[in-house]
């Protein structure tokens, strides 16, 4: 660089050798000793600068490697602090050597301290240490900002030694050197003075977040130091966390929202959080911890707000008026600390704008009683909590003396007193949350008033007529209001709309109660859907689906052909399709508790079909399609114990040849070929007119799948004798075995 | 999906030539200094292994660490993930494992193609919590970017998901930061895919030269500091500088959003 060719050449072949002699002790750290101690004539203050910083630089990495035990560093530590304090004590040093000098000296210290406690007659390294322990604390506040960093670690290091441990101390590097180590009576170190020096060392350490610091390195660099000092040194953990407590990394905030302001916000509000959290998981039984959860919790919100609020400034600022400038700093300052709040405007005001207390125009926008109750009154719960007295005070301030305003202006009123009508008013305002002034009707407002006395606010009556009074006035000034036309209601919005109120149906089914005492069963007098719980409901649900089109499918289908029918056609047919394949979906949601639904269901689907049929339209029949997509829908996941399929095929009005051959697949599972068989052989056993039918497929599951044959063999030779033998013989004869029945005919069964 | 496939392919070579161009300064002065980086990210298999192999073509000592408790890659479905534990399973092992399995359907996710730079990028998914830090590493001369990272410390460490940037800061919390040795830890959010990984790790080369920069014009000020360390304001460092720096790559990367911190290790 700027020395003369000769001598970098010899530098840089220094630092080439350098190198090697470090890569030997990478590699093996026993000649750690050896070559630290032969390099350090080569890398002292009078070196040229490359090789101090080499030097300095290694002496940092030696004496932290983790490849040493402490014990092993002792030597080593001590032999250094020679060159180290020449190195800290060099005027005009180079900030780099300086940097890692002192990391080296924080390193050294806790070693040294070990050293003596054992050693007290080599109090000549205890003298070196301290010395340069002095030199780094004068220089801290005078050096540039990376030198400072590493003096704030040199200082967390000794406030680490100095003061008394928890005994929860990592047990490497030297962080469990402490205060307990130190007897009393020591010769050399005086437990009470270090502990002395330790505590003012803290305070000068916090004091960047006392001052609350914009310096985002420094910042930063002190509060991720702290946690091992909170965790392990208990004299300090109250103080540290107090400090920190009490530090606002948003401070920065007030002034302009530069990018690189914006990197440091982020970094101190992230950095304190992270410290907190970890305190907190670290410790939960702490005292603070409630305090601390509190301090997290605010910090992110107002994060929130005012990164949300840079960004909307930021699209603001883009309009590009230069006038926003100013408008734009007060923002921010409003966030968290001040809500400044201004006079009303003159002229009749809402209610809700007497109330109003944020400038945000999308707050201002925000309707309140979108939120539901129960979450509105959690949040306020919160709030309330954690809310600021000050702000509490002056919001409460501020709504009084605006309305003692209106009062004075509004000439009309017999001024009633101040403060009780500004409480009267304070209540009514979370009955009227509307910032519309129409909900205040005298007679309404009246009804509500009741409440409010309920509401344990006593002496109202007088109150009311200058409440009416201020209405009034914000009533007449709104003028008239006109809805505006609605758009055109097509087929498509009319679809669209109708599927919204289909699902809307479904909607009370998760909020009824299932009836969890079953009443004795009213027989054949009941009236359906009468006991206004989820039977009920679901009742009304499937003669929806299966009814409410029942006369009307007929007319498609002999329309269908015409295209100008087709869009009504298609409507109206999807919307019972529509409940249909809602309430198919709600039965698969949860089908093993839901099958009792689904029978429901298809008896309906049973029962319609049969009234469509009576009246010999061509109308489509629905209960075979649902029935079998039913099946379909939850064989694949039936297991061996769901012997509600058995219920299911027992119970459903009509059984087919399709249906119960769906339970063939299951004999494709050996798991649940017992379950397929035993459902079937029930049939066999207790429904008489489908017998045939399930007999037939047991024959067939008899011949297709070989694993089932044994258990289908046994039922075969009690209900069909001679089938098994006529099919061994190699006869094929099913045919005669089946004749009795009508192969393809549906069995049926009233219910 | 093939298409995936050669995208990936292209992407070793493509970044191969970039950093040939950019570097042309740094090989030329091959005492030039470098500034040692270390990526994270959950599994030490997409976003950070992209880093890291873009930090290495760009000649930069780097190392990468998973954060997660195990490694987890895609399988058949979102319920069946393939889950390795970290530092005792090879990339090629993987990569042999689930070629076995489904040649086709993880080479049409790309996990084979990830699998097949990683594996010759590092031996194997590193975890960051059992990374001892300050342990030489002198047994990874065959890994990428080994070369300068023997001392087993970073000056930066890039994680690419804040969930990663939190588990690293808590890590060095609970650590006590015995080496007494500051780092920066920079959180870049980069979605965990193919696509994005490629764009986060052009962000972080962008990211690394720029630190570099600036850390290498703090090494050259060597003149000055004789009449000028007093005084403070005079010169800035390179720690004091990094947030200018990353407030700028910020404005250039407005889509992955940043967070830093000053640990320690």
């Amino acid at each position: 660089m700027a020395a003369a060719p000769v001598k970098t050449l010899s530098v840089s072949e220094q630092i080439q050798q350098l190198n090697a002699a470090r890569k030997i002790v990478l590699e093996n750290a026993a000649y750690y000793d050896r070559i630290v101690k032969g390099i350090l004539p080569i890398i002292g203050p009078t070196s040229p600068v490359e090789l101090r910083r080499w030097g300095a630089e290694f002496l940092a990495e030696s004496l932290s490697t983790p490849a040493l035990t402490t014990r092993d560093k002792e030597n080593l530590t001590v032999a250094i602090l020679g060159t180290l304090r020449a190195l800290v004590e060099s005027p005009n040093e180079d900030p780099l050597v300086l940097k890692a000098s002192v990391m080296a000296a924080a390193s050294a210290y806790p070693v040294v301290v070990r050293w003596i406690i054992h050693n007290s007659y080599h109090v000549e390294s205890w003298e070196l240490m301290s010395a340069i322990k002095s030199r780094i604390l004068q220089i801290w506040d005078g050096a540039v900002t990376p030198v400072k960093i590493s003096c704030i670690k040199f200082a967390q290091r000794v406030v680490l030694a100095q003061t008394a441990s928890n005994g929860l101390d990592p047990k490497y590097n030297g962080l469990d050197i402490s205060l307990s180590m130190i007897p009393a009576n020591h010769p050399v170190l005086d437990p009470r003075l270090l502990e002395a020096e330790a505590t003012g060392l803290l305070d000068r350490m916090l004091g960047v977040l006392q001052d609350n610091s914009s310096d985002a390195l420094l910042v930063d660099a002190t509060l991720n130091t702290l946690s091992v000092l909170v965790r392990t040194r208990p004299g300090t953990s109250s103080r540290i966390t107090n400090v920190v407590l009490n530090f606002n990394p948003l401070k920065l905030a007030n002034s302009p929202m530069t990018p690189r302001n914006k990197v440091l916000i982020k970094s101190m509000e992230k950095t304190t959080r992270m410290l907190l959290i970890h305190l907190l998981k670290r410790d939960p039984n702490n005292p603070m911890s409630g305090r601390i959860q509190q301090h997290v919790e605010r910090l992110m919100r107002s994060r929130a707000e005012i990164f949300d609020e840079a960004n909307r400034k930021r699209a603001l600022g883009e309009q590009g008026a230069a006038g926003y400038n100013d408008a734009k700093r007060q923002r921010v300052e409003v966030g968290p600390p001040q809500p400044q709040v201004q006079p009303l405007a003159p002229g009749p005001q809402s209610l809700a704008a007497v109330f109003t207390l944020t400038k945000d125009q999308g707050l201002q926008g925000f309707d309140v009683t979108q939120v539901p109750a129960a979450f509105a009154s959690r949040v306020n719960v919160r709030t309330l909590i954690g809310i600021d007295q000050q702000i509490l005070d002056q919001a409460i301030y501020t709504v009084r003396s605006r309305l003692s305003a209106l009062y004075a202006a509004t000439p009309a009123a017999p001024a009633p007193p101040v403060t009780s009508s500004a409480e009267i008013n304070a209540e009514t305002a979370p009955l009227g949350v509307d910032e519309d002034d129409d909900d205040y009707e005298p007679n309404f407002f009246a009804a509500e008033d009741t409440e409010q006395i309920l509401n344990k606010l006593d002496s109202a009556p007088p109150e009311e007529p200058p409440a009416q009074n201020a209405d009034s006035t914000s009533l007449a000034t709104l003028g008239q209001f006109k809805l505006p036309t609605p758009p055109a209601l097509g087929p498509e919005t009319a679809m669209r709309a109708s599927q919204v109120t289909a699902s809307r149906i479904f909607g009370p089914l998760s909020i009824l109660e299932e009836p969890t005492l079953r009443k004795t069963k009213a027989g054949i007098n009941r009236l359906a859907a009468s006991s206004y719980d989820r039977d009920a409901w679901l009742t009304l649900i499937t003669r929806l689906a299966t009814r409410s089109s029942a006369g009307l499918e007929d007319a498609d289908s002999n329309v269908k052909s015409e295209d100008a029918g087709t869009s009504l056609d298609k409507s109206s047919t999807t919307l019972s399709t529509m409940v249909r394949e809602m309430l198919y979906n709600y039965v698969l949601e949860d089908w093993r508790r839901r099958i009792e639904v689904a029978v429901a269901w298809l008896c309906e689907e049973w029962y319609n079909d049969q009234i469509t049929k009576r009246s010999k339209t061509e109308a489509p029949l629905h209960y075979e399609t649902w029935a079998l997509r039913l099946v379909d829908g939850f064989i694949s996941y039936l297991t061996p114990q769901d012997k509600v399929i058995t219920r299911f095929f027992a119970e459903i009005p009509e059984l087919s040849k399709g249906l119960l051959g769906r339970l063939k697949a299951l004999c494709g599972d050996p798991t649940t070929v017992q379950l397929a068989l035993t459902t079937l052989l029930y049939l066999v056993m207790m429904r008489p007119p489908v017998r045939e039918v399930a007999l037939d497929t047991v024959s067939e599951i008899w011949l297709e799948y070989e694993e089932a044959r044994p258990l289908a063999a046994k039922y075969l030779v009690k209900w069909r004798p001679g089938f098994i033998e006529s099919h061994t013989r190699g006869a094929a004869a099913i045919e005669e075995g089946s004749s009795d029945g009508t192969p393809n005919s549906t069995a049926m069964l009233s219910t | 999906m093939e298409m995936e496939n050669s995208n990936g392919s292209a992407s070793s070579s493509a970044p191969a030539l970039a950093p040939a161009q950019s570097q042309n300064g740094q090989h030329e002065d091959p005492g030039g200094f470098k500034l040692k980086f270390c990526t994270v990210c959950a599994s030490n298999q997409n976003r950070s292994m992209e880093g890291h192999l873009r930090l290495s073509q760009a000649q930069y000592p780097v190392i990468s660490f998973g954060t997660g408790s195990l490694v987890r890659l895609p399988g058949p479905s979102i319920s069946q993930p393939n889950v390795y534990k970290f530092n005792e399973t090879s990339y090629d092992s993987i990569y042999r494992e689930l070629e076995a399995k489904d040649p086709r359907l993880y080479r049409a996710n790309g996990l084979l193609n990830m699998l097949g730079r990683n594996r010759v990028v590092k031996w194997g998914p590193e975890r960051w919590q059992d990374w001892q830090i300050g342990m030489p590493r002198i047994k990874h001369e065959k890994d990428q970017g080994s070369e300068g990272m023997e001392g087993g410390i970073a000056d930066v460490v890039i994680t690419c998901e804040e969930r990663c940037w939190d588990a690293v800061v808590d890590d060095l919390l609970s650590r006590g930061s015995p080496l007494n040795r500051p780092v920066h830890v920079i959180n870049i959010d980069i979605k965990d895919n193919h696509e994005e990984a490629l764009v986060g790790g052009r962000a972080i080369v962008d990211l690394a030269d720029s630190l570099n920069k600036i850390a290498a014009e703090e090494r050259e000020k060597i003149g000055a500091t004789a009449f000028d360390s007093g005084s403070g304001m005079g010169r800035s460092g390179f720690d004091e500088r990094v947030p200018d720096v990353l407030a700028e790559w910020q404005e250039r990367w407005p889509n992955l959003p940043s967070t830093w911190t000053l640990a320690w290790f």
